[in-house]
């Protein structure tokens, strides 16, 4: 089973990349071969909103760059971890440039999913999704937008699970795997 | 409450300037504010966050104005990265200013779908970025179906626009005397301006026809990433 960590710490953020490697280690502990991209560190151009992945050369971004090779270790995951700092409640913009560059993996048609309209999938099998925020202190506002987003991305991307964890940066590294662990069981409904 | 005197539009579309429909919506909202007396200036996002010297700009702008307004895309069910990005630069350069100068903030959102709902998780990010930099929320509008509004001024968009005209009139009138945006703009923003399934009807036809053009019409479903670790 693969996994992909999508590391959307800001420069200098030293707590995000710690994270990271938990995340890496409670990973492989648990059967995946995990793969981490530190966003940060690539070069990874923004979308430019050209609908050119549909409608031009479709599922592929014009931009030869590594968010290709992102676009395509999500889709041959079983689980995804968005990790990143909460920003205003949403990911931060690191991890954002990569998630833009994911439409490709989507079919420009529609479908209608619980009454809403959203995209036909692409591919047959698409994985879980995971949120892992991280804030300086609590604060239910973001945390309740943070997990929302994760459940409106899991709705376009056809993720078969999801879920979402918000950690402070107070907590030290027991206290992590203890909130992670039970996190990382959210694929294990579909391949136990 | 004081009336505001200057703008600063900020369109969060990457798009070539004159394609996007964040510059339609965002560009109309600034004419009829001109109408009220405002004067205003206007910044792209790409543009902005391009160089130093050119998000040094626009951090300036925001700071010398009454009113701060952001026009976006939905993407991903929240907003772009280079938008995200501008707002963690004016977030970080407020939040640096021990008084910093009170501006209010109103964000357009628009999206691809034809519910304008999907855009409540971004407006709920705008508005935390509204407190977390300082800035006094005014409110926000959403529209759904956005698309076909790109690469023209609104009021060359036919019928379409007719309730997003009335939405942004609404809006403009209630911002220049210092009030909130209406809740009457926001309901009529929302309205879909066709019914749904004529919409997907429509938009499914338009990707085939562009496949098409391109010579991919029979690719369209194509995955090139497929089975790559099967
Ligand atoms: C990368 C990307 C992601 C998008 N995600 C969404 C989405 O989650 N929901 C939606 O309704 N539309 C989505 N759209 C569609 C755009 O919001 C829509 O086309 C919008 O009208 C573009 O506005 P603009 O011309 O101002 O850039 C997405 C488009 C792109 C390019």
């Amino acid at each position: 089973m693969n996994a992909t960590i999508l590391n959307g710490g800001l420069a200098g953020d030293l707590f995000v990349d710690r994270l990271q490697d938990l995340l890496l280690a409670e990973l492989a502990t648990a059967g995946y071969q995990p793969a981490a991209w530190t966003l940060r560190e690539e070069k990874i151009s923004y979308c430019l909103g050209c609908f050119e992945c549909w409608t031009k050369t479709p599922g592929l971004c014009r931009i030869d760059d590594a968010g290709r090779l992102v676009s395509a270790s999500v889709i041959n995951s079983h689980l995804v971890i968005y990790l990143s700092p909460v920003t205003f409640g949403g990911y931060s913009s690191e991890l954002k440039k990569a998630v833009d560059r994911s439409i490709c993996l989507l079919s420009p048609f529609f479908t209608h999913v619980d009454g809403e309209v959203h995209h036909q999938r692409r591919y047959d099998r698409y994985p879980a999704l995971l949120g892992v925020g991280i804030l300086p202190h609590r604060h239910v506002e973001q945390e309740q937008i943070f997990s929302t987003l994760i459940s409106r991305n899991a709705i376009n991307m056809h993720s078969p699970q999801h879920a979402s964890v918000v950690v402070t940066r107070d907590l030290d590294e027991p206290a992590l795997q203890a909130v992670l662990r039970p996190a990382l069981s959210v694929q294990e409904a579909i391949h136990p | 409450m004081n009336t505001p005197q200057t703008a600063t539009l900020l369109i969060g579309s990457a798009k070539p300037i004159g394609d996007s429909t964040s510059e339609a919506l965002g560009g109309y909202l600034m004419q009829r504010l001109a109408d009220y007396g405002l004067t205003g200036e206007t910044h792209h996002v790409a543009r902005a966050m391009r160089s130093e010297a050119r998000t040094a700009g626009l951090l300036a702008a925001v700071d010398r104005s009454d009113l701060f307004v952001l026009a976006f895309p939905l993407y991903v069910d929240s907003l772009p990265y280079l938008t995200v990005q501008a707002l963690e630069r004016i977030a970080a350069h407020r939040q640096a200013q021990e008084n910093a100068r009170p501006v209010r903030f109103v964000a357009i959102a628009n999206c691809g779908f034809p519910e304008a709902h999907h855009n409540d998780t971004a407006l709920a990010i705008c508005r935390q970025f509204a407190a977390a930099a300082g800035l006094e929320w005014t409110g926000g509008l959403s529209m759904g179906a956005g698309t076909p509004f790109g690469g023209k001024p609104l009021e060359e968009a036919g019928g379409m626009a007719r309730g997003v005209i009335a939405a942004l009139d609404l809006t403009a009138t209630a911002l220049a005397k210092g009030d909130t945006v209406p809740d009457e703009a926001v309901a009529i923003m929302a309205k879909p301006f066709m019914p749904i399934r004529g919409y997907t009807l429509m938009g499914g036809m338009g990707w085939r026809m562009e496949g098409w053009r391109n010579g991919v019409y029979r690719q369209l479903r194509a995955r090139p990433f497929a089975n790559q670790s099967d």
